[in-house]
């Protein structure tokens, strides 16, 4: 028995020896001749493998069941290319490169998938930080974004993001995303937007690949999309809703992705400028958190603060939501799907064994985030409020979302817990001092944190991690500026754009429901239904009783 | 007050990548970058937000 482990150790090490060899000197040598010089020929492609040196079990042996695993997936899966050679050395290496792609199709998917539950814990959060009243509306904002988000970005909004994004080496290339429109000037190539993939199928994108990228990049914009809705909630008409989240879907959130993630100028900025790895935005703290937060702040401007929160001395109201535990679950679905979005935004588990790093990182920046709201809270207020203690947690996970790839554990528990004070003080910023009606704080998670994820991949990046990003603490200050340059650019370039349609929107639909459709609760005049008609019925006969 | 909110925000940006092609110090870069995120801030809150505050419901 020792003897036949041995024997099938010794053929392993055969086999292995000989692929090994032969992979380099295949990919090295396609047009030199062999001389007598080398050690080894190269083997042939087509020469057919000694199969039965790999020991594969028989008909026999697996008739009888493999309850231990060991016979299942052996050299009879390889698929062989011509029946009559049997398996050659081409055969399986072209198993191997596929295996390799499929793994990383598979984990891109899968972390998909994750971030599109996150779309549930966002509904959750937004519904149960609003009153009963509207709960039905908001809900309803939250379900909508995903279909109406969805198809604008099938449209055009990924082609103009990631259209000229090719080279994608752990999906297998996409090469048909290959168009990007840039400007020459000043010397320096600006590349502005994608111009293949419309509808998926233009420019020869119906590609697996491509299909893959869709998914994945879809339903991260989807998340900037419902960040908006939280925001305007309980006041904003769904009309209005409908074509704002188009123009963010197909417009405004492309574009400044197509600038970072897809071949863009921000992309471009170490390369053109010398400053560090170029606008570095592992997994969008800026291209999807801020610019859903500053999308949420530029229509919050224009619909202003829902009746009852401000009093005309200036004086804020506190207007509790109606579910408490609702708001806390959907943190924890939102704190699960984040493990989709930062871990699943290296595109390939083979080969990028980082997302182990990444998950911490993840994990870690969630749980200081609200040890610091509720460390803030407890001093200020004197008790751990619950809805802060929440948005404390999403305030650490979207500041480590940019630097996730690129930051230490320490570096990431520090980053978390500046993210969970940086949050209160946002929130009471913009509540107490700006007078914009921010019903979940929006503005401030995703929005304000945002912008510190973009700034602290600039102090924390250590130069490990992926594309040796290094940044101001690690020694390289460039890497800051560049980020400080994205900050920037999602100020004064992408909430311009979102105020100004924002603006035509009002113009032409209206943004705001009448005094008396707010008053009412948005659900009936809106909506059609209440979202929980026993109660409100019952809250209704006992005010009247 | 809206439309200048805007003016200087768009500014904000512009400032930094236009001192891009404009110099090659880091230092130099580093404070146009500033600068640009000072004024869109100022743009968007001092100007443009306190013009929708004045004219917001709870004041009337």
């Amino acid at each position: 028995m020792r003897r036949k482990k041995l024997n099938t150790l010794i053929r392993g090490f055969v086999l292995a020896t000989y692929f090994l060899c032969g992979v380099p000197a295949w990919a090295q040598t396609p047009s030199q001749p062999t001389t007598s010089t080398q050690a080894s020929p190269a083997p042939a492609m087509n020469a057919p493998l000694a199969v039965k040196e790999a020991n594969p079990p028989s008909a026999d042996e697996l008739g009888k069941g493999d309850a231990s695993g060991s016979l299942t997936g052996t050299v009879n899966d390889v698929t062989v290319s011509n029946p009559k050679t049997g398996l050659t050395l081409g055969d399986a290496l072209n198993q191997i490169g596929q295996n390799k792609v499929a793994i990383n199709f598979v984990w891109t998917l899968i972390t998909g998938f994750l971030v599109m539950f996150m779309q549930a814990g966002f509904a959750a959060v937004e519904t149960g930080l609003c009153r009963a009243k509207n709960a039905n509306h908001t809900i309803m904002m939250n379900f909508m974004v995903y279909g109406i988000g969805l198809f604008a970005y099938w449209v055009c909004g990924f082609a103009i993001q990631m259209g000229g994004a090719a080279g994608v080496s752990s999906l297998g290339g996409a090469a048909p995303l290959s168009g990007e429109f840039a400007l020459h000037f000043a010397g320096k190539t600006w590349g502005l937007w994608g111009t293949h993939g419309f509808f998926l199928t233009q420019g020869g994108t119906y590609d697996v690949a491509v299909m893959v990228l869709f998914l994945f990049e879809m339903v991260f914009m989807d998340t900037a999309a419902t960040i908006v809705t939280g925001g305007c909630a309980e006041r904003w008409k769904f009309a209005a809703f409908a074509v704002s989240s188009v123009f963010l879907a197909a417009i405004t959130y492309p574009l400044f992705a197509n600038w970072a993630w897809g071949g863009g100028w921000l992309f471009g900025l170490g390369s053109n400028f010398g400053l560090g790895a170029g606008y570095a935005d592992f997994a969008g703290s800026g291209v999807v958190h801020a610019v859903g937060g500053l999308s949420a702040l530029a229509v919050a401007i224009i619909v202003g603060p829902r009746i009852g929160k401000y009093n005309r001395d200036g004086s804020s109201n506190a207007i509790p939501g109606h579910d408490i535990t609702m708001v806390l679950i959907g943190c924890f679905i939102l704190a699960f799907g984040w493990f989709g979005f930062n871990p699943g935004s290296t595109l390939g588990a083979s080969g990028s064994l980082r997302i182990a790093t990444i998950a911490v990182d993840t994990m870690l920046a969630g749980a200081t985030g609200s040890f610091g709201a509720v460390f803030y809270m407890w001093v200020r207020y004197g008790k751990p409020d619950a809805s802060m203690s929440g948005n404390g947690l999403l305030a650490g996970l979207v500041a480590i979302t940019a630097p996730s790839g690129f930051v230490n554990t320490i570096g990431a528990a520090i980053i978390g817990l500046i993210a969970g004070v940086l949050v209160c003080l946002s929130v009471e910023f913009i509540d107490r001092v700006a007078h914009i009606d921010d019903p979940v704080g929006a503005i401030s998670v995703h929005g304000t944190c945002g912008l510190w994820g973009v700034l602290s991949v600039g102090l924390f990046a250590d130069g490990t991690g992926i594309g040796s990003v290094r940044g101001l603490f690690y020694g390289n200050a460039g890497q800051l500026v560049a980020q400080m340059i994205g900050v920037a650019t999602l100020l004064g370039c992408i909430f311009t754009l979102t105020f100004v349609f924002n603006l035509i929107v009002d113009y032409f639909v209206g943004q705001r429901v009448s005094p008396q459709a707010e008053l009412e609760g948005l659900d009936i005049p809106e909506m059609g239904a209440l979202g929980y008609p026993e109660f409100v019925l019952k809250m209704q006969g006992a005010g009247a009783a | 007050m809206k439309f200048v909110g805007l003016v200087l925000a768009v500014c904000g940006w512009l400032l930094p990548v236009v001192s891009l092609t404009l110099t090659s110090s880091l230092a130099v870069r580093f404070v146009f970058a500033l600068i640009g995120i000072a004024l869109c801030l100022t743009g968007i809150l001092g100007f443009l937000n306190r013009a929708y505050v004045k004219e917001a419901i709870w004041k009337k």
